[in-house]
């Protein structure tokens, strides 16, 4: 009993965080949740959610099915459960089904965006990107203000070689999150793969700023190196003064954090914290 | 002072105790009458681009220094040409329909089912059951001017002001049930008369749904008057003179 206790009090952290737990979940499912439903009061149904999709994520489509009817008894024709259901269709590639289930939760609530996005990432897994690159513009002219779909849709330009566009949806990141070192890093790399002389220069002031907010992030300080090198090619004669400047010691700061390192493994993880906001 | 008075002790158990009991028990039944009656409030698409559109402008006005001058205006011009624009397009006005609306009126109808009715008609009924007992003593001696608070329904001149009225102990357990209400209902629960009662005196200006032209019309001019500096071009100076 005390044991139930504790996977509860996780499962309720997990669900908080919205952290993806998902094989922790199932684990935790097959050990006590499930034989304990009964127990579980009022949290019972969410909890079953949270299974269900955890189950989805890990192929588990037993459990997921056995979520979704209990869930489906005690709430006939609710439009959460039946975004489920259309998760499920979706994980067993039955797509067909799934977009049915959506469009009609859409038709019904106009304003559920669970199921606009879903949607989207059906296109997505069916390879059909230029379609879901509409859908995705057409959910961003009502929900503009959602970072999340901006970042995919980024991502999806940029697997189109859209650079400008991708730079766009980058932009937008920035001006919602100012402060996270790894979109400006980003937005640089858009800019510098474009090329010329202009996009270049707004490389390399990105990512001075991406080093600025985080002086661990090795890329940024390579693409200091690099965009340093374009910049210093000019007739003008203080602009190629200060490159070479910039150059010079980022060459010096990377040689640095080089022979700081002793054995690869080290301080693997020091290095993957420097990857975090 | 002359000898205190004797309240007899029958008081206390018809009428002192009766009153907490019902007007607590009357809170209870609001809460799940309340929760019976609620319904899902349905937001209009409409509204909730109206919001996102807002919530962009002044993340772009406030943040603007992080992305280079052309984007700005790109943006900008998006948000304020002419005609068109996210924040210059045409809209019909939505106030008018605001009364012959009757999901507003169906809610009005509710709130009112659930904050004065019960008010009027448990107090009434208080007052009139229970009326011209006293049912109690505050501990301390109070001035003359606590008299209309503490005895309504009592008109003795001569009575000393700490006694209190039953009347007057109804509306003490209306407004002082609040923490009991949140114990056993959980926070944010609908019994707690007090609470809609300060609903009510702002409510009047609340109940409106912002018309979104006036907002449209102040992010509009904010971001006209924006002068934008792209901020990062110092930031190549401080990365090497902070690490030197």
């Amino acid at each position: 009993m005390f044991n139930l206790k504790d996977d509860i009090e996780s499962l309720r952290l997990w669900r908080e965080n919205i952290d993806r737990k998902s094989r922790e979940i199932i684990k935790l499912w097959q050990s006590t949740i499930e034989d304990n439903l009964e127990n579980l009061g009022n949290e019972k149904f969410v909890v079953l959610e949270q299974a269900c999709v955890a189950a989805l994520d890990t192929y588990e489509l037993n459990v997921a099915k056995r979520c979704i009817q209990l869930l489906n008894s005690a709430f006939p024709n609710s439009i959460r459960v039946r975004t489920l259901e259309a998760m499920w269709f979706e994980v067993d590639e039955k797509y067909e089904e799934a977009m049915h289930i959506l469009e009609n939760i859409i038709k019904q609530d106009s304003t559920n965006s669970a199921a606009r996005k879903r949607k989207i990432a059906i296109l997505k897994a069916q390879g059909k990107s230029i379609e879901a690159i509409k859908e995705l513009t057409d959910y961003l002219k009502i929900y503009m203000a959602d970072i999340e779909a901006w970042q995919e849709l980024s991502e999806l330009y940029l697997n189109e070689n859209e650079f400008n566009k991708a730079a766009f949806c980058v932009e937008e990141l920035i001006i919602h999150n100012p402060h996270n070192h790894l979109l400006h890093q980003r937005y640089a790399d858009i800019k510098y793969s474009q090329g010329g002389q202009e996009n270049i220069e707004i490389a390399k002031n990105y990512y001075c700023q991406a080093l600025k907010l985080n002086p661990n992030n090795i890329r940024a300080l390579y693409g200091v190196y690099l965009t340093g090198t374009h910049t210093s090619i000019t007739k003008n004669a203080q602009k190629k003064k200060d490159s070479s400047k910039l150059v010079e010691w980022s060459v010096k700061e990377i040689e640095k954090r080089y022979s700081k390192v002793s054995s690869p493994l080290s301080d693997l993880e020091e290095r993957l914290a420097a990857l975090e906001v | 002072m002359t000898a205190d008075l004797i309240v007899d002790p029958q008081i206390r158990f018809w009428v002192f105790l009766p009153i907490v009991v019902i007007t607590f028990l009357v809170g209870i039944l609001r809460h799940y009458i309340s929760i019976l009656l609620t319904t899902q409030k349905k937001v209009e698409i409409q509204q909730l681009q109206d919001s996102q559109i807002i919530l962009r402008a002044r993340l772009l006005r406030e943040n603007s220094k992080y992305i280079p001058k052309s984007s700005f205006l790109i943006r900008r011009f998006a948000f304020n040409k002419e005609e068109d624009g996210y924040l210059t397009q045409k809209r019909p006005p939505v106030t008018q329909n605001m009364m012959t609306d009757p999901a507003m009126m169906s809610d009005m109808l509710k709130g009112n089912l659930t904050n004065v009715l019960p008010m009027i008609i448990v107090g009434g009924w208080i007052n009139w059951v229970f009326s011209g007992f006293i049912t109690t003593k505050v501990p301390f001696p109070l001035t003359l001017r606590f008299k209309s608070m503490l005895q309504r329904g009592i008109e003795l001149s001569h009575l000393d002001a700490s006694w209190v009225s039953s009347a007057s102990w109804y509306f003490l357990n209306v407004f002082g049930l609040r923490s009991i209400y949140a114990l056993v209902l959980g926070e944010n629960n609908a019994a707690d008369q007090s609470r809609q009662m300060q609903d009510q005196m702002s409510g009047a200006a609340m109940a409106m749904p912002p018309d979104p032209k006036v907002a449209f019309k102040a992010e509009w001019e904010a971001l006209e008057i924006i002068d934008h500096q792209f901020g990062l071009t110092d930031a190549e100076n401080d990365v090497v003179s902070a690490n030197n």
